[in-house]
């Protein structure tokens, strides 16, 4: 089996400590506030290519970005960098797409949610992705030694950073993050982002008693596959309109910052559900509730 | 007083400035020009430090290729109510050729866009003390019309901020219930020259395939309402207004419901303390008349800083 393989089989695994489980992406108050209809199914249903679409168009930029820089930064060793790639360029460029990320999520709900497992994805990369608390020497390639040993401490700093709550540390960038770090393709990292968060839409639809376990399967196959693929298709190609270039490493090709424009209303990322914003905001006010969002 | 033009040979078309200064105490309107379709007008008033604009434009409406762009600054210690004059109404066409040339904007790159879009541009900057009330009505996109409104707020670390930004579905006695081809929308606010806040809005039927259940039509998504509005609230003077709707917001207790209501709200606090913060709040609404009796009621605390009798001529 090809690595690539191997770890979309391992970062699909529902029992990843990922803290989806305590979120509903405002579906809870969705269906709180009597919205989607009389049926259960088809309120899931509808619930979900609105939160897909939505989710995808303001979030995927970032993932792509933050997957860049990441990658960037390996590219720099498999160029033969030194051991000692100094990577505070890399982190604060991170940075600045976290900030940006911060200042687009006007709602605190959705905030809070998203800080929260932006978070839990760097603890498992340093707790469950690098092999230093195994009891055994694991052979690595050696060409892969120090790529993985800097892209293990471009992601303990930046979780330390996200602890010191100097950086917000929002779930598309984490994702971005530690994607970028595994090695996962930019194509796969978007593709697996927006199936987790279509799959963790189904898992709360169960949770809140709307679809049966089986019905929610049927969904998955027949229904949300469709709809990934048209989200991420369309929202692939979006930037965040900063330069990710850092300095003194070069230019690197498919950074996203190239010589052509940036048209903020076709290429950048956007709130389009105003309706799934307001009642995502409202989570907290619900008399009694299941999960954090 | 009205539009005296200073510098308005250095003005683009759909240009516009005004820089609003304190003298003796009392706010002056130290530049003030505006060039086709944009038009300014300020009606004196009684109130010492505050002035009111509105910003109209010609014929009442906006079309498509039309592009406007106000630079607005306001001095230390004074306040400005910025209003519109009805509703901004957007076309897709402009109904009849008119007299002057416009800047029309081509979008080169709009492969995917037929017609081009109206841009409204409006840069501010509120200075130490300052106040900005922006109050306009709704803009009504009608059906096929294309509107790009970015607005941003260079504010003051103790200058205050009060943006009011709201749409409607459409001409609803014509039947049009968001079937408008795109709104976009910026709010783009940095306190002593940190971004904290950066509100994009797309509303895209472009984006639609007719042919394909995979995604919903705007009517789909944004129903039962047709008329959503943002409002965004930071700063010294807005303090009792902040606190009287929080605490409003935090009796609301939600039970499970069976239909939508007819008018919905919420508030979020952003950022970390009263300086760098700021409070959103969010509002839709079956009627844009609720909506807007909703907002003059919540808002109502800021007849206190402009005066009952401005605070009157908003939401009319």
């Amino acid at each position: 089996m090809d690595d690539e393989t191997f770890l979309l089989l391992l970062l699909s695994d529902s029992n990843l400590p990922t803290g989806s489980f305590v979120a509903s992406s405002g579906f809870e108050s969705y269906t709180k506030h009597g919205f989607g209809g009389d049926d259960a199914s088809n309120r899931t249903l509808t619930f979900m290519r609105n939160s897909i679409s939505a989710y995808a168009r303001s979030a995927l930029a970032f993932v792509s970005d933050t997957h860049r820089i990441v990658q960037n930064l390996r590219l720099m060793h498999d160029q033969g960098a030194l051991r000692n790639q100094p990577i505070d360029g890399y982190l604060d460029k991170i940075k600045e797409l976290d900030e940006l990320y911060d200042a687009m999520t006007l709602n605190d709900v959705t905030r809070r949610a998203s800080k929260s497992q932006g978070v839990a994805l760097l603890t498992l990369y340093s707790k469950g992705f690098t092999p230093s608390h195994l009891p055994i020497t694991v052979n690595q390639p050696e060409a892969n030694i120090e790529t993985n040993a800097s892209m293990a401490l471009l992601v303990a700093k930046y979780k330390s950073l996200v602890r010191a709550e100097i950086v917000p540390g929002h779930l598309p960038i984490c994702w971005g993050i530690l994607t970028g770090a595994l090695g996962l393709t930019l194509e796969r990292s978007q593709y697996l982002h927006i199936f987790l968060h279509a799959r963790s839409l189904l898992s709360a639809s169960i949770r809140l008693n709307e679809i049966g376990p089986y019905n929610a399967q049927q969904i998955l196959l027949h229904v949300s596959r469709s709809i990934i693929e048209a989200e991420v298709g369309r929202c692939k190609d979006l930037r965040t309109g900063l330069d990710l270039n850092v300095e003194g490493s070069g230019s690197v090709s498919g950074s996203g910052m190239e010589e052509d424009h940036f048209d903020g209303v076709v290429d950048g990322p956007a709130n389009t559900w105003p309706l799934g914003e307001i009642l995502a905001a409202r989570h907290d006010l619900q008399h009694s509730r299941i999960f954090n969002s | 007083m009205s539009g005296s033009s200073l510098d308005i040979s250095k003005l683009q078309a759909g240009g516009g400035r005004i820089t609003l200064s304190s003298h003796g105490g009392k706010a002056w309107i130290s530049e003030f020009s505006a060039t086709y379709p944009l038009k300014l007008l300020s009606p004196r008033l009684s109130e010492n430090d505050v002035a009111i604009i509105y910003v109209l434009t010609y014929g009442g409406g906006l079309v498509g290729g039309d592009c406007v762009h106000l630079v607005v600054n306001i001095e230390s210690d004074v306040k400005l109510l910025l209003l519109s004059q009805g509703s901004t109404k957007v076309f897709k066409d402009r109904p009849q050729q008119r007299l002057a040339s416009v800047q029309r904007i081509i979008d080169h790159r709009s492969s995917n866009t037929q017609t081009a879009a109206t841009v409204q541009n409006m840069d501010f900057t509120i200075s130490s003390q300052g106040a900005l009330f922006l109050l306009p009505d709704p803009v009504t996109c009608f059906r096929s019309a294309s509107y790009h409104q970015i607005q941003t707020f260079h504010v003051s670390k103790d200058a205050t901020l009060v943006v009011l930004d709201w749409f409607t579905s459409g001409r609803k006695s014509l039947g049009e219930d968001w079937v408008l081809s795109r709104y976009y929308s910026v709010n783009e606010i940095l306190i002593a020259g940190k971004r904290i806040a950066k509100d994009i809005m797309l509303l895209d039927n472009k984006e639609i395939d007719p042919n394909s259940h995979l995604n919903s039509s705007l009517a789909e998504k944004l129903s039962p309402y047709s008329c959503y509005a943002t409002v965004i609230l930071r700063g010294p003077l807005v303090q009792k207004t902040i606190a009287q709707i929080t605490a409003r917001y935090e009796a609301i207790s939600i039970m499970k419901r069976r239909t939508p209501e007819d008018l919905l709200w919420s508030l979020s606090s952003v950022g970390s303390d009263k300086t760098n913060g700021v409070v959103v709040i969010r509002v839709a609404g079956k009627e844009t008349e609720i909506v807007k009796e909703w907002l003059k009621n919540a808002l109502s605390p800021l007849e206190e800083h402009v005066g009952i009798d401005v605070y009157r001529k908003a939401f009319v």
